[in-house]
């Protein structure tokens, strides 16, 4: 991504030192009917690149909607409407005209609350974002296939099954082939959506484990109803009430000494 | 705030009355150790050192709370730091009860071996440690950080007579006083009770860590 114009190639947007903010919130405000009412309130916060940011908060706080704001995913809702302020990622203003949301999706991939893999093979699903750009070259597509498959931790499992239909697999590993369809494309940065929420504690803890791995590679923002969750996996967490973000810090201090009554009263278990 | 779940409130609030309670057990100990020898009164000290397992048992009764709680119920933020603070502070008073039987021990042996006057010169550090302990027992209670500061800023107090009076004693037994033993254990008691303030510095310690989350010990 330029300043100007979104890149096609997520390889060529500019590289981002880690802890350096990559998405930059700034007083944004965000509504479902049209301004009526607003369900985000000049929302302020920067994530840092190569961290893992959790947003925690009571259901319909608005830590979705944001999470869906920043690879507008609500564009697919026809009242829903930016009402005031701007996310940028990579420098860039998202929400400018001359950026294509498919575009901004090849950076900021998504991974669900409930898993939904294509009714393909295993393969398939996994090359399923490249075949999209036009790539069509096998060797590249296998390639492409074990690496995203392998950082998802699941290539020891179906490496002998690739052709098998996706359907097939456990949910805990179905969601780990919807990481690695994401992934396959390289994007910046990683959304999660309560993606564990559908999982037995097993295969929680393997996406866990995958969450620290893919760290390395990507910007990973999660929105989890799981404290403890959050507490295991991220290392800076937003905590959002009705609309607006109440605090934002390193997750040590949300949960061991945070400034806000509000934040403490949410993650001791005093209001939900 | 409460919480929601109303089972975690009750078990906070038990552990900290079992905390109170052993804290109540520790600061009679030592009193009733101090009055056996201040009144001759062995059987007081015997009682001292029977009454000890009283002291160990709450201990462990104590731990077993708060790992029912971080296991239960995965505290965080203040209600962590409660559960960790209150472990530790038990760990405290279950030494303040020790010295209050070394102290117990050293009365009786005193008392066997006849009237001393010198006993009598540890009445101010005697007043400073009950002190001192109360008030550390009184902050944890209300949770009053500035009564907690107060208390650390108590234990110069009881280490300066501590010193005058272990070095008056030791020129006593210098300077050929008898019983010499008995003078030897007047300065134990002394060395026990400065302890007992330093113990109580350390509970201070853990009740600003409870109220404002920050480390203040080896500062």
């Amino acid at each position: 991504m330029t300043e100007t114009s979104v890149t096609t190639d997520p390889a060529a947007a500019p590289s981002v030192a880690s802890n350096e903010p990559i998405i930059a919130i700034d007083d944004l405000s965000f509504s479902y009917d049209l301004g009526k009412t607003n369900t985000l309130r000049n929302i302020s916060l920067e994530i840092p690149a190569g961290k893992v940011t959790a947003f925690i908060g009571p259901s319909g706080c608005g830590k979705s909607t944001l999470l869906r704001c920043l690879n507008r995913m609500n564009d697919l809702v026809d009242t829903a409407k930016v009402t005031t302020g701007r996310i940028s990622i990579l420098g860039q203003d998202i929400n400018a005209p001359d950026v294509e949301a498919i575009e901004l999706r090849k950076h900021v991939g998504m991974v669900f609350q409930k898993y939904n893999p294509f009714p393909k093979s295993i393969y398939e699903n996994v090359a399923y974002g490249l075949r999209v750009q036009g790539i069509k070259n096998k060797g590249i597509l296998d390639q492409a296939v074990e690496e995203s498959l392998q950082k998802a931790a699941l290539w020891g499992e179906v490496k002998d099954r690739l052709d098998s239909s996706a359907l097939g697999l456990s949910g805990g590993q179905q969601q780990r082939l919807c990481i690695a369809r994401t992934i396959a494309v390289k994007p910046r940065i990683v959304l999660m959506d309560e993606p564990c929420s559908a999982l037995d504690p097993i295969a929680t803890a393997r996406i866990e484990e995958l969450i620290a791995e893919l760290q390395e590679d990507f910007t990973i923002v999660i929105v989890t109803h799981n404290m403890q969750q959050a507490t295991r996996v991220s290392d800076r967490t937003a905590f959002f009430y009705l609309g607006e973000l109440i605090e934002y810090d390193e997750t040590q201090i949300i949960f061991g000494n945070p400034s806000i009554k509000q934040t403490e009263d949410y993650v001791s278990g005093r209001f939900g | 705030m409460a919480h929601i779940l109303k089972n975690y409130d009750d078990d906070l609030s038990a552990l900290k009355d079992s905390v109170v309670e052993m804290g109540t057990q520790a600061l009679a100990a030592m009193e009733k150790a101090i009055k056996g020898l201040s009144t001759n009164d062995v059987e007081l000290c015997y009682d001292v050192i029977d009454e000890d397992e009283r002291i160990d048992q709450q201990e462990k009764k104590i731990d077993e709370q708060g790992m029912s709680i971080l296991l239960r119920f995965n505290p965080v933020a203040s209600d962590l730091r409660h559960v960790l603070s209150s472990i530790n502070i038990c760990r405290s008073l279950e030494r303040i009860g020790d010295h209050a039987v070394n102290i117990a021990k050293r009365a009786r042996k005193i008392l066997k071996a006849g009237e001393l006057e010198e006993v009598r010169l540890i009445d101010p550090l005697v007043l400073e440690a009950r002190k001192i302990v109360s008030g550390a027992l009184t902050a944890f209670s209300d949770v009053d950080e500035q009564l907690a500061h107060k208390v650390i800023e108590m234990d110069r107090a009881v280490d300066k007579i501590h010193k005058a009076l272990s070095k008056s004693l030791s020129n006593k037994i210098s300077g050929g006083a008898q019983p010499t033993e008995s003078l030897l254990n007047v300065i134990f008691i002394s060395r026990s009770l400065e302890r007992i303030g330093d113990l109580a510095v350390n509970i201070a310690e853990d009740i600003v860590f409870i109220t404002s989350a920050e480390d203040i010990r080896h500062t």
